[in-house]
């Protein structure tokens, strides 16, 4: 009790020295809050935004699987409509479409364009509720029923000055590789950055006809409950006999996400590390220097009989009352700006999302949670404790007599 | 007269009917020497013999085999001169109406479901026609092509039991498609029966064998069954077979323009 209290003491006796390693432990501690909260927070919110537009499992032929990243056109499924069926008869599945993608030269007016395009096709149901593109749409409206229209992403848009009511031919190839154009009367242009503005949308027969594949389908895109149950999803589609032939994956098994996934634990493991690098560096030093100007007196207290481990402890006891100060005003100070930008959000410029390769939310949000804080805290006593333990040894080792000389 | 002969062997063939200066018969070319004797250079003179004419009309059927299903095309060709084809798809029902078009180096091609013309160049001209082992640019090969390469007999071996020569054609200029072919021609027939085409990298591209072949009017000998592979492709092959061919035949000017082109 006594050396808590000594511990305390000394802590109190060089003010400006245990409030520049608090201020360090503070410092730490919050930016550990705001950039795991942050991180978190942007990659759930892509994650989110993504599940919707690419489905929260991906059924495909396992040609197609083997080499997606050339979305290989012949290695479609033949007859859609059973696979369909078999999937949609999956009750944890809320929701299931055929989708086509492929891609193609435009042209407006007379001569053939050489501006490329994604195209795709898919229900009226998934481009409206699942993938919400019709929200995006910043001029015209969304693609009719029974109409022959087609509606572009603002960049294709753009490029081919394209404006709506124009009539656009998309030059594209059958899954035999022959050519294969179609037409459309422009409906609408979207603009929700990324692949978006890069895309053709037409309605699923359409595409049908320009892949040559009548009743087939590139992919069959899935929807559970939340995608983050997407894993139990596959395994459950997986078991099904009737689909036992595809390849079934969620979400965070395809590229980008499968990737990212893990990229995103290094990031986290990276931050973490050199907030607790850092904060250890600062407590070490300032121990540090404590314990040299402290040597004498020291020395009277081995000589009055403080043993080597209550050396020791006197020291970790200071460094740790220093940790839980500097670790308590870190979460507040991490904390504040955190629920700011969890609850206002940040507009990201255009130009930095228009170079990311998939959807993005027009404003990003942090995630902060009990997690983060305590894990915060935690990391700044354990980093004290580190940082601490160095100078605690080296006024264990210090010898009575010896330190008793130095004045 | 080497490069006449290249230019037969891709694009007459492929239903782009030339018209060169009026050839002799093979026998004619071959009689002057025997089959022993002859010099790689008088076996492409008899190669064209047989195979370089002033005008054809053919009807072609194209079977793509691909991985996944067979695609059968019929079409029907004219031909003008050694520069001037052109070809209209009878069938399928997706297909019927699609025309192309060659002009010289310049070729096009008429898509009647939007109305367009699309001219094939850069490199859409390596693409597969149709998605067949044939490109656009094998069916545009031509004199300027052809000159590029430089001939050279490698012996003789047996292609089907029967004796043909082993000729060497590298060419001068890298940027052509095939920067080097091997041709084997049959001895007697004075007809290129297959080849292989090989990239800059000495990989074989594509192989190709020519048989069936009937005689015509004046003697003139020439294949109507072609087997085309894409060695880079994966299950794919392709087989042309030429119906009924005339030779020496009026066709218009009509038929060799953007007018003709575009006509539904």
């Amino acid at each position: 009790m006594n050396l808590f209290r000594l511990a305390f003491l000394n802590a109190t006796r060089n003010t400006t020295r245990s409030l520049l390693t608090a201020g360090i432990i503070v410092g730490g501690t919050a930016l550990f809050i705001i950039s795991i909260s942050w991180l978190d927070g942007v990659f759930n919110q892509l994650l989110g935004t993504a599940s919707e537009t690419s489905g929260h499992v991906r059924v495909v032929t396992p040609g197609y699987a083997e080499r997606a990243a050339l979305n290989p056109q012949d290695e479609n499924i033949d007859d859609v409509a059973p696979v369909l069926a078999a999937v949609r008869s999956n009750s944890a599945v809320t929701a299931a479409y055929p989708i086509i993608e492929t891609g193609g030269t435009l042209s407006v007016g007379d001569e053939i364009g050489d501006v490329f395009g994604s195209v795709i096709g898919a229900p009226a149901e998934y481009f409206l509720e699942k993938a919400d593109y019709d929200a995006q749409l910043v001029q015209g409206r969304w693609l009719e029923e029974g109409k022959d229209e087609l509606v572009l992403g603002y960049k294709l848009a753009k490029r081919t000055g394209a404006k709506i009511g124009d009539e656009v031919v998309v030059l594209g190839a059958t899954q035999d590789g022959s050519m294969s154009p179609v037409k459309g009367t422009l409906a609408g242009i979207v603009r929700g950055g990324g692949p978006v503005d890069r895309r053709v949308f037409v309605d699923y027969a359409k595409a049908e006809y320009m892949l040559d594949v009548p009743n087939g389908a590139m992919k069959v895109i899935v929807y559970g409950e939340d995608f983050e149950d997407a894993g139990d999803l596959a395994a459950s589609l997986s078991a099904m006999p009737a689909l036992s032939e595809l390849a079934i994956d969620d979400w965070s098994a395809l590229p980008p996400w499968s990737q990212s996934v893990g990229m995103m634990g290094t990031i986290r493991f990276v931050i973490m590390f050199m907030v607790a690098f850092l904060a250890g560096l600062g407590v070490w030093n300032t121990m540090m220097m404590s314990v040299l100007e402290r040597t004498h007196e020291i020395g009277v207290l081995r000589a009055m009989g403080m043993t080597r481990p209550g050396a020791v402890f006197l020291f970790l006891f200071e460094g740790i009352a220093i940790a839980i100060l500097g670790g308590i005003g870190g979460v507040i100070a991490g904390v504040l700006p955190t629920l700011y930008m969890e609850t206002q959000g940040f507009v990201y410029p255009e130009s930095i999302m228009e170079k990311v390769p998939f959807r993005v939310p027009d404003t990003l949000y942090a995630d902060l949670t009990m997690e983060i804080v305590v894990l915060a805290f935690v990391t700044a006593l354990i980093t004290a404790v580190i940082g601490t333990i160095l100078p605690a040894l080296r006024a264990a080792s210090i010898q009575p007599d010896t330190a008793m000389r130095r004045n | 007269m080497m490069n006449r002969t290249t230019l037969t062997l891709l694009a007459a063939l492929l239903a782009a009917p030339f018209v060169a200066p009026p050839p002799a018969s093979a026998e004619d070319a071959a009689a002057a020497t025997p089959a022993a004797e002859m010099t790689v250079q008088q076996i492409l003179d008899a190669i064209d013999a047989n195979m370089v004419f002033e005008s054809r009309t053919t009807t072609m059927t194209m079977t793509v085999k691909g991985k996944k299903r067979d695609r059968v095309f019929e079409m029907i060709s004219f031909g003008r001169g050694k520069d001037d084809s052109a070809m209209e798809y009878l069938s399928p029902a997706r297909e019927k109406g699609t025309k192309m078009l060659k002009l010289g180096d310049d070729m096009w091609m008429y898509m009647p479901s939007v109305d367009k013309v699309q001219k094939i160049s850069g490199h859409m001209l390596r693409q597969g026609m149709m998605g067949s082992d044939l490109s656009y640019d094998d069916m545009m090969a031509s004199d300027e092509m052809a000159k590029m390469y430089t001939p050279k007999l490698l012996g003789s071996e047996d292609v089907d039991g029967r004796p043909a020569w082993k000729i060497e054609l590298v060419a001068n200029d890298d940027t052509v498609a095939y920067p080097k072919r091997t041709q084997w021609v049959d001895k007697e027939l004075f007809i290129p029966v297959k080849q292989e085409l090989f990239a800059l990298s000495g990989m074989l591209v594509k192989s190709w064998t020519m048989s069936k072949i009937m005689e015509f009017e004046g003697g003139r000998k020439f294949p109507t069954y072609m087997e085309i592979v894409d060695e880079v492709k994966a299950d794919s092959r392709t087989i042309l077979e030429f119906g009924d061919m005339t030779f020496g035949v009026e066709l218009e000017d009509e038929k060799f323009s953007q007018r003709w082109l575009e006509r539904r």
